[in-house]
């Protein structure tokens, strides 16, 4: 999965205009294979149903095998940020911006980091709703999901 | 059944200058923080067996530093990888390794050059393991992760930021007193909430100093400590907690750290609580981290560190000296290790304008978020 920097065709002569990009491994690879389709999928036990993040390739708590499966998209803020200082390449400009641990429906716990788009960032807050949506990360070779807030429960 | 770790002493401390770039190799900092720890104990390279650093593959080696202080047979050598979640485990396995007989005299480091700098990338980044489902989305570094963590905490406990104001305030404070420290100009709280925003909750006064230098400590038995110049700082218990692999995404309760977990293990292997120590040496590579930590410590309840800070309890007179030395906030970031340095020197009473009168005990943590530890000091054995 790793290329050289010279090899990717789309990086500027800025190496810091990049974000940090994914090395994906024979076992998150599902993840972005699916994203890339446009669908959100976390790693699931196929025998127990505890989903597993950082996906595993058995159980933790059974050992059964494990299978990346759609989810709703759907979950609440468990707590964010917003980064004001320039710190990580390809997010130097559009300060500032929000992070947040979006606590997805699924199951209590399960946790996926990601910005949070369409809201003021002062406006953000823990337990916010927001649902997933689909962009390409610079670079050209993933997409990402992030969320938006949404209305009702 | 817990074995005490109180037969092993730390006997030498040893530091090179604390500075924003040293234009010096790693190698070159540790070896001469290790020669003055030896030094300081009155031994010599002959007397060294053991050497040990944690580091994130930033470093010069145990090896590589003993051989170059002139320790010509190494018995003992051990290269951890990990950050300030390992240093208690580090330095009780130092002690376990002279309780066991597999070293006599054994040195314990950490040293930190120009080309390591947590807070923020400095070249492309391409991220494996669990970051790669956080680095994309320009989540990437610890001041982001422990911010997380603080907005949870003001979410559940209504903590601000005036409390964690206090925390910044009260460190600066203390560095005053210490000539070491890189910053010792005293702040008010007026100048932390100037301060700019980092990763908001999380201003420039929030965060840990970032430098280059080295520590050192030397670890030898208590028998052997009896016979070398200082008065012996012994160890008197230790633990750890390390939950979810370390992920700081998926730790189920944001609003605290692993103390949560190592607190009682702790209290329950030396039979101490919060009321018996005199001086804590919080880990703080963030004003958060101590508030987090103070609170699993039992210091205090939780949402209750910025009154207890602001009522003078964490400072001279009160009830416990926090970060004398003025932590990694202000005395500088070596990984925790100056922690170790600054509590051997309060319990020998030797820490000069800032010693805390009457210093028997004194809690030492490492470490923040899932993982982490902590252990405790004092000058009369378990």
């Amino acid at each position: 999965m790793t290329t050289t920097h010279e090899e990717r065709p789309s990086v500027g002569a800025d190496p810091l205009s990049l974000p940090p990009q994914p090395v994906p491994d024979a076992v998150t690879a599902p993840f972005w294979a699916a994203l890339a389709e446009g669908r959100l999928a976390m790693c699931r036990c196929e025998h127990c149903g505890l989903w597993l993040q950082p996906p595993l390739e058995r159980c933790r708590r059974c050992a059964g095998p494990t299978r990346f499966t759609d989810v709703a998209g759907t979950g609440a803020v468990y707590s964010f940020i917003v980064q004001h200082r320039a710190t990580v390449p390809g997010y130097l400009d559009n300060l500032p911006y929000v992070v947040a641990l979006v606590e997805l429906d699924e199951q209590a716990g399960l946790r996926l980091p990601a910005r949070i788009v369409g809201i003021d960032p002062a406006e953000v807050r823990c337990g916010l709703r927001v649902r997933a949506e689909f962009t390409e990360l610079p670079g050209g070779d993933f997409t990402v999901a992030v969320f938006r807030p949404v209305d009702g429960p | 059944m817990s074995r005490s770790l109180g037969g092993a002493a730390v006997v030498g401390i040893g530091r090179s200058p604390f500075v924003r770039s040293s234009g010096r190799t790693t190698l070159s900092m540790a070896a001469q923080a290790a020669r003055e720890a030896l030094a300081d104990c009155g031994l010599t390279a002959a007397d060294v067996d053991g050497f040990t650093c944690y580091s994130t593959g930033d470093s010069a080696g145990p090896s590589q530093v003993a051989h170059a202080i002139g320790v010509d047979d190494l018995g003992w050598s051990l290269s951890v990888l990990g950050g300030g979640n390992i240093v208690t485990s580090t330095v009780a396995g130092a002690a376990a390794a002279v309780l066991t007989g597999q070293a006599e005299v054994v040195v314990v480091y950490r040293v930190l050059g120009s080309q390591t700098r947590y807070g923020r990338a400095l070249e492309r980044v391409e991220v494996d393991g669990e970051g790669q489902f956080a680095g994309p989305h320009g989540y990437l570094v610890p001041p982001q992760w422990f911010a997380m963590f603080c907005r949870r905490h003001q979410y559940e406990y209504g903590s601000t930021a005036a409390d964690l104001g206090a925390i910044a305030v009260q460190e600066r404070d203390h560095a005053v007193r210490n000539p070491h420290a890189v910053a010792r100009s005293p702040i008010t709280l007026d100048d932390y909430l100037n301060s700019r925003w980092i990763s908001e909750p999380f201003r420039l006064f929030d965060c840990c100093y970032e430098i280059d230098g080295a520590v050192a400590i030397v670890v030898t038995s208590a028998e052997r400590a009896a016979d070398l110049p200082h008065r012996p700082v012994h160890l008197l218990g230790a633990a750890d907690s390390n939950r979810f692999g370390g992920s700081v995404d998926q730790w189920d309760d944001l609003s605290c750290m692993y103390s949560r977990d190592t607190a009682p293990r702790l209290w329950s292997r030396t039979g101490l609580r919060p009321a018996d120590i005199d001086v804590a040496c919080m880990y703080d590579c963030f004003t958060f981290t101590v508030m987090a930590t103070f609170e699993d410590f039992g210091f205090c309840a939780k949402g209750e560190v910025g009154d207890y800070f602001r009522a003078g309890r964490a400072t001279y007179g009160g009830d416990v000296v926090v970060n004398p030395h003025g932590g990694l906030l202000s005395e500088g970031y070596i990984h925790g290790l100056n922690h170790h340095y600054e509590a051997v020197l309060q319990l020998r009473g030797d820490a000069g304008d800032r010693q805390v009168s009457g210093a028997e005990t004194a809690l030492v943590t490492s470490g923040a978020g899932p993982f982490g530890g902590a252990l405790v000091y004092g000058t009369a054995a378990a």
